[in-house]
């Protein structure tokens, strides 16, 4: 029953306009991106090596189809949790508005196992989304770009990764933020059980994300403490994926941290869900 | 007046010797560079730069008088902004004045150290260090100082092409002190200010070895296109 209620959520994301809005800006995003690089990439990429330039020289295909990709993903901290919160946050809170959750709740299945459907179709969802823009990013990039190594820009540095070093950290990095964006998927569902439109939750998803963001980067020691337990600190760890050497302690902190998140959540939306007053 | 005359080409005598003994080491040397119309050579380059990771690589250097120069290889390369070509083509002018400050023996040979510096002051390069070994005429060692890039220092090895004056390895020292991070690239929220702050140093060290030399083969130009 749970499988067969999964399948009808995932029909209804697919019936409904905003899941195709998410799609088409997130393709034409990382059209326009693509384009950019092709018609002016090499002053992009120098505005990040000028300082190095000075001094050094680079010699090689370093605009290339992975270093594209990698700054299309780069695009997850910002854009995508929005896209993904447009879809998941109107799943319950919509049926209630347009007043079919009684009819849902009236069927042979369990709320507990109604909102898990819902959290399953959503995660679905996400997974579509994350896996669609690996796809833009890296096939089409390196069809138009190439192949090579990959210049990666942080705080500490510049890392030069191999060609041959590269596609297990985009695997690796797209698992990681695909776990990201299932626990804003999973925040927006359980938002989505305590209101009645879907406005609302896909508002307070987007702003708890910018308010955790906003927290995680000030440089303010009072925060210190909780900064780590944030889900928007670790969001971007698919990104360790692509320091030398991989912080692979970090990266396990961040995904217990997003998986406990995740738990969370959904429990809070089933508890939630199970008291909901869907009478009145 | 004639006894200060007298005095005062007694005092520049041995400036003006020096400074004719350093052109003509500096004049050999030249004359041996000249000798390489153009070569191809295989090069692992190593660069251990603070701030900068990268794994050592392969690559193909191409030279041609006077000077062209191009690095093939097949995944990124760091080399030097200033080294390779910028003696020779700075020598090659003959518009300088070379003066031997002392002798130096440098990784166990003993060189003369000249100091080469500009007579116009509109080039980029303000002073050129040069340890040249006199008994082969190559440079052991130079220090380029530029008004832009910094001081470069590179240390040279020289094997079976040292009739040539191509050194079989290259130790360039190069100067990160001016290497800053765009801040709206290099934005990372997860990393404390501490963190940010822990200071590299200011030295990076490339490593070039040289194999495989293919000298005054004829190159094509469409190479360096």
């Amino acid at each position: 029953m749970l499988l067969k209620n999964t399948w009808n959520e995932f029909i209804k994301i697919l019936a409904k306009p905003r899941s195709y809005l998410g799609v088409g800006a997130l393709t034409l995003l990382i059209a326009i991106i693509i384009f950019a690089m092709k018609a002016d990439g090499k002053s992009i990429i120098s505005f990040v090596t000028a300082s190095f330039e000075q001094t050094l020289t680079f010699n090689g295909h370093i605009l290339n189809g992975y270093l594209i990709a990698f700054i299309i993903l780069q695009m997850l901290i910002v854009h995508v949790p929005l896209l993904v919160a447009l879809v998941t946050g109107d799943l319950i809170a919509g049926e209630a508005a347009m007043g079919t959750i009684r009819m849902l709740a009236t069927k042979p299945i369990s709320r507990t196992n109604i909102v898990l459907s819902k959290f399953i179709a959503g995660a679905a969802y996400t997974l579509f989304i994350i896996l669609w823009m690996g796809f833009l990013a890296i096939f089409v990039s390196t069809a138009i770009f190439g192949t090579g190594d990959v210049i990666v820009l942080n705080s500490d540095g510049l890392v030069i990764l191999p060609e041959a070093d590269v596609l297990w950290r985009f695997g690796a990095g797209f698992c990681v933020a695909f776990l990201s964006l299932l626990t804003v998927s999973s925040l927006s569902i359980c938002l989505s059980a305590f209101a009645e439109n879907s406005i609302g939750p896909i508002v307070a998803t987007m702003s708890i994300i910018i308010l955790f963001t906003i927290i995680g980067s000030l440089d303010v020691t009072v925060f210190d403490s909780i900064k780590p337990y944030l889900f928007t600190t670790h969001m971007a760890s698919w990104r360790s994926f692509f320091e030398d050497p991989v912080p692979w302690s970090a990266i396990r902190e961040s995904v217990i941290i997003l998986v406990v998140h995740n738990v969370v959540l959904v429990t809070v939306a089933v508890i939630r869900f199970n008291k909901k007053d869907i009478t009145s | 007046m004639r006894k200060i005359a007298q005095l005062f080409v007694l005092l520049a005598l041995p400036l003006l010797t020096s400074a004719q003994t350093a052109d003509n080491i500096v004049s050999k040397v030249l004359t041996k560079l000249n000798s390489v119309k153009d070569y191809k050579a295989s090069a692992t380059i190593k660069a251990n730069i603070p701030m900068i990771k990268i794994l050592p690589n392969e690559a193909t250097i191409y030279f041609k008088q006077k000077d062209k120069f191009k690095v093939e290889s097949k995944g990124i390369t760091i080399l030097p902004k200033q080294g390779f070509t910028d003696i020779n083509n700075f020598l090659a002018k003959k518009d300088y004045i070379a003066v031997i400050n002392d002798t130096v023996t440098t990784g166990g040979v003993k060189t003369y150290l000249i100091s080469v510096i500009p007579n116009s002051g509109g080039g980029e390069m303000i002073l050129a260090k040069l340890w040249i070994d006199p008994e082969r005429s190559v440079i052991m060692k130079s220090q380029i100082t530029t008004k832009s890039n910094g001081t470069v220092t590179t240390t040279y090895t020289y094997g079976d092409q040292v009739k040539y004056g191509l050194p079989s390895k290259m130790v360039f020292e190069i100067d990160i002190k001016k290497f800053k991070l765009p801040k709206s690239v290099a934005a990372d929220i997860n990393k404390s200010s501490a963190e940010k702050k822990k200071k590299a140093g200011n030295k990076g060290t490339i490593t070039i070895t040289l194999t495989d030399y293919a000298v005054n083969k004829g190159l094509s130009d469409s190479i360096f296109k």
